[in-house]
């Protein structure tokens, strides 16, 4: 018999406190790690959200986010004006575009009319005046659900006039539209890098030219890949490069060159939306005066996505916290445990340590003996609380993400309207033809971020976290035996 | 050869102190067979104690081979009960969950002998104290006083120790067993060499060595004998 099986038997030696003390383990590793997952899980969210606008502003036409619409739009002068403000590392000004599908399109008499009348009223066309709409041969890659239907509704009840009868003559609740963005870099509508899959960029994005960049699924409903050619009022385009942007939305649309944008919509120098980046996040507060004072109150609005994710971020980073410290008051109290339980194990065999020590058992056996018991017994507990956690991690974590930052997704998605706070990362810029306000973009999608943090156990997390019970354990273990067995042995063997 | 230099072990009880152990001093042969007698409570498991390093003396020494217990670190002093000590407890002191066998071959696994030996001299030893190994309990403490006390002296002899001190090593024994014991005792005193001392009330056991102490108020003192025997 060996020291490691005399350890093992001395585990199991009685069957009913061993299973208790396993189970309590068990549970508090399992919290333990659980939190540790949830840490994780909710420290790589808030990386991902600061990463991905955490530096942006966003500039609106003055009045562009009402229902009534109206004030100027914006023009390159404005974007130079923005550009040159201090912290400013770039403007990047989008044109965006709704593409009617030409088949249903020209049927109705709104076809070309349509697009005269549109670019003609100019920014008096729909909530905000944004986007003018186009003809294309693509067919959109949403189909309209309910959704779709609502959409058309609220826009027939928000705009009135000519879309109105547009809208409910010639689509009754048919496709949504495809939004074509020119873009003056290759970002996207909210100023996020775009994830270009297959075939290149544009390449020059400042001047006028015929190649595209398509959304997967925009590109698979029509069957396009790169060096597919498809059209949008009456110009050829060329696919230049397939992007995901990671919803369905978001990839239901086609990105031009800001110049080529602004041609086909005829509004030379125009701009829906600049997309500002600033140079840090400390300097966003600041920069975001000094856009809006630079440009004017009456003519611009500038919007800083960071204000709302600023709170989403730091609700999320005190989740951080509190699951970082209940994942130390946890495996604190998984170390109080079999610190308790060996201490206890150690006192009832006192004797027996000085038997062991009598009959010539150096202290480092001793001491090898009950570190390896109390290992056993933090092993079952770790592989027990393991699968525990495995079944409770991804529900601790989205609870406590989404008990900390409801209230925040609902101030977001109010904000976004009523569209985009229903559109997961509603990549519609500006949204002002669903009858809603400017902001949808980045908000949408953060609240869908929030509520979709799901928890991954990484190796390295658990190997930590078990690491550490099992130094607890082995200290637990190791102190009191060896404080007993430096007794002489007559004391201990002659016993209280 | 041990030699015992004026051993002092006192003991604090309440405002009292007594001294179980004043000033003994003694040598032993090496390979002698000695027993030690006296009243319940005179000291002489005190005494045994001191010698086989489990515990301290008040002042004293006891000069093993050469080599005072005094002046040696804990680890050494293990290192003497394991390899040159075979200790009979009073009270047996087992390992009870552990069976026979296992309990016969510790003092072997400390020592780092191989398992297949360890196994081989635990059974031999079981059969030599009149045991059967195969046929006992997984635990020890399901055995009876006598089992146990057998077992005890079994794992007393595993490390072929340079001296065995047994309490009351057929107390628990029948006479016929009992015996068999003081036989085996005896035997390894005169064919191995080894130093005996036991602790007995048990006269016949008392007659059989080669020489007799008698503890008294914490002095001891051999008592002579007409016709010495070996
Ligand atoms: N740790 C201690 N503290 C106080 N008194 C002690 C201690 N150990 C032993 N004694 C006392 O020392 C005396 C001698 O005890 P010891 O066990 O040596 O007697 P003994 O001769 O072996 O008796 P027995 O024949 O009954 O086994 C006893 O009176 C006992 O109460
Ligand atoms: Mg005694």
């Amino acid at each position: 018999m060996s020291v490691l099986a005399r350890s093992v038997g001395n585990a199991f030696r009685n069957k009913i406190r061993t299973a208790a003390v396993v189970a309590v383990l068990a549970v508090a590793i399992g919290l333990a790690l659980s939190m540790l997952v949830a840490n994780q899980a909710v420290g790589s969210k808030v990386q991902e959200l600061n990463a991905s606008v955490g530096t942006t502003l966003t500039v609106n036409p003055a009045g562009g986010q009402g229902f009534e619409g109206g004030g100027e739009p914006l023009t390159t002068t404005e974007a130079q004006t923005a550009a040159s403000v201090a912290n400013v590392t770039s403007v990047v000004g989008t044109k965006a575009l709704r593409l009617q599908t030409a088949t249903t399109g020209t049927t109705s008499t709104t076809g070309t009319t349509g697009t005269t009348q549109q670019t003609g009223q100019g920014g008096g066309f729909g909530p905000g005046g944004q986007q003018a709409s186009v003809s294309t041969n693509l067919t959109a890659a949403i189909d309209a659900g309910t959704l779709g239907n609502r959409n058309n509704s609220s826009g027939t009840t928000g705009t009135s006039g000519t879309t109105g009868t547009n809208g409910t003559t010639t689509q009754p609740a048919r496709a949504l539209p495809i939004t074509a963005t020119g873009i003056g870099a290759e970002v996207d509508s909210t100023g996020k890098a775009l994830n270009i899959t297959s075939g290149t960029g544009l390449g020059d994005y400042t001047t006028a030219g015929d190649k595209a960049l398509v959304g997967t699924s925009l590109a698979t409903k029509n069957n396009l890949s790169v060096g597919s050619t498809f059209t949008i009022q009456d110009k050829t385009f060329t696919v230049a490069g397939i992007f995901d942007a990671g919803t369905a939305f978001g990839n239901n649309a086609v990105y031009v060159t800001l110049p080529e944008a602004q041609t086909l919509a005829a509004t030379p120098d125009e701009l829906s939306t600049m997309i500002v980046t600033v140079n840090s996040m400390e300097n966003v507060d600041s920069t975001k005066t000094a856009v809006q004072n630079a440009l004017g109150a009456d003519k611009a609005d500038v919007t800083q996505g960071q204000r709302n994710l600023e709170t989403a971020v730091s609700s999320l980073d005190s989740v951080k916290n509190i699951s970082l410290v209940a994942f130390i008051a946890a495996l604190a109290t998984a170390g109080i445990i079999i610190l308790l339980i060996m201490v206890m194990l150690v006192r009832e065999r006192r004797r027996e340590i000085g038997v062991l020590k009598a009959i010539g058992a150096p202290n480092r056996t001793i001491g090898l003996q009950f570190v390896l018991e109390s290992l056993v017994l933090v092993a079952m507990g770790s592989v027990v609380g393991a699968v525990i956690a495995s079944f409770a991690s991804g529900g601790i974590a989205s609870a406590l993400i989404s008990s900390n930052t409801s209230t925040t997704a609902a101030t977001t998605t109010q904000r976004g309207g009523g569209l985009a706070g229903a559109v997961p990362n509603g990549a519609v810029p500006g949204g002002g033809g669903f009858g809603g306000g400017g902001q949808g973009g980045p908000f949408g999608g953060a609240s869908q971020l929030l509520t979709s943090v799901t928890a991954s156990v990484s190796p390295g997390v658990l190997a930590a976290g078990i690491a550490a019970v099992f130094a607890v354990a082995i200290i637990g273990a190791l102190v009191p035996a060896l404080l007993t067995a430096r007794i002489r042995p007559i004391e201990v063997l002659r016993g209280e | 050869m041990i030699e015992v230099k004026d051993l002092v072990r006192q003991f604090k009880s309440g405002d009292r102190t007594i001294k179980p152990v004043n000033g003994v001093s003694f040598e032993l042969e090496k390979g002698s067979l000695s027993s030690i007698v006296g009243k319940s409570g005179s000291g002489k498991s005190t005494l045994l104690s001191l010698l086989g390093a489990l515990d301290k003396p008040t002042s004293g020494d006891v000069v093993v081979d050469g080599v005072s217990l005094a002046g040696l670190p804990d680890g050494k002093l293990t290192e003497y009960r394991r390899r040159d000590i075979g200790f009979v407890f009073q009270q047996f002191n087992l390992i009870p969950n552990l069976s026979a066998v296992d309990n016969v071959m510790l003092p072997m696994e400390f020592a780092g002998i191989r398992k297949a030996a360890r196994l081989k001299r635990a059974k031999e030893l079981l059969e030599q104290v009149q045991l059967d190994p195969e046929k006992h309990p997984r635990r020890t403490n399901r055995l009876s006083g006598g089992e146990q006390q057998r077992v005890a002296i079994a794992r007393a002899l595993a490390n072929e120790p340079k001296l065995i001190l047994a309490d009351e090593p057929t107390g628990n024994l029948d006479e016929q067993t009992g015996e068999h014991i003081i036989e085996l005792l005896s035997s390894l005193s005169r064919d191995h060499n080894t130093t005996i001392l036991v602790v007995t009330h048990d006269r016949s056991l008392a007659q059989k060595t080669e020489r007799c102490f008698r503890l008294q108020q914490g002095r001891l003192t051999e008592e002579v004998r007409s016709g010495s025997r070996r």
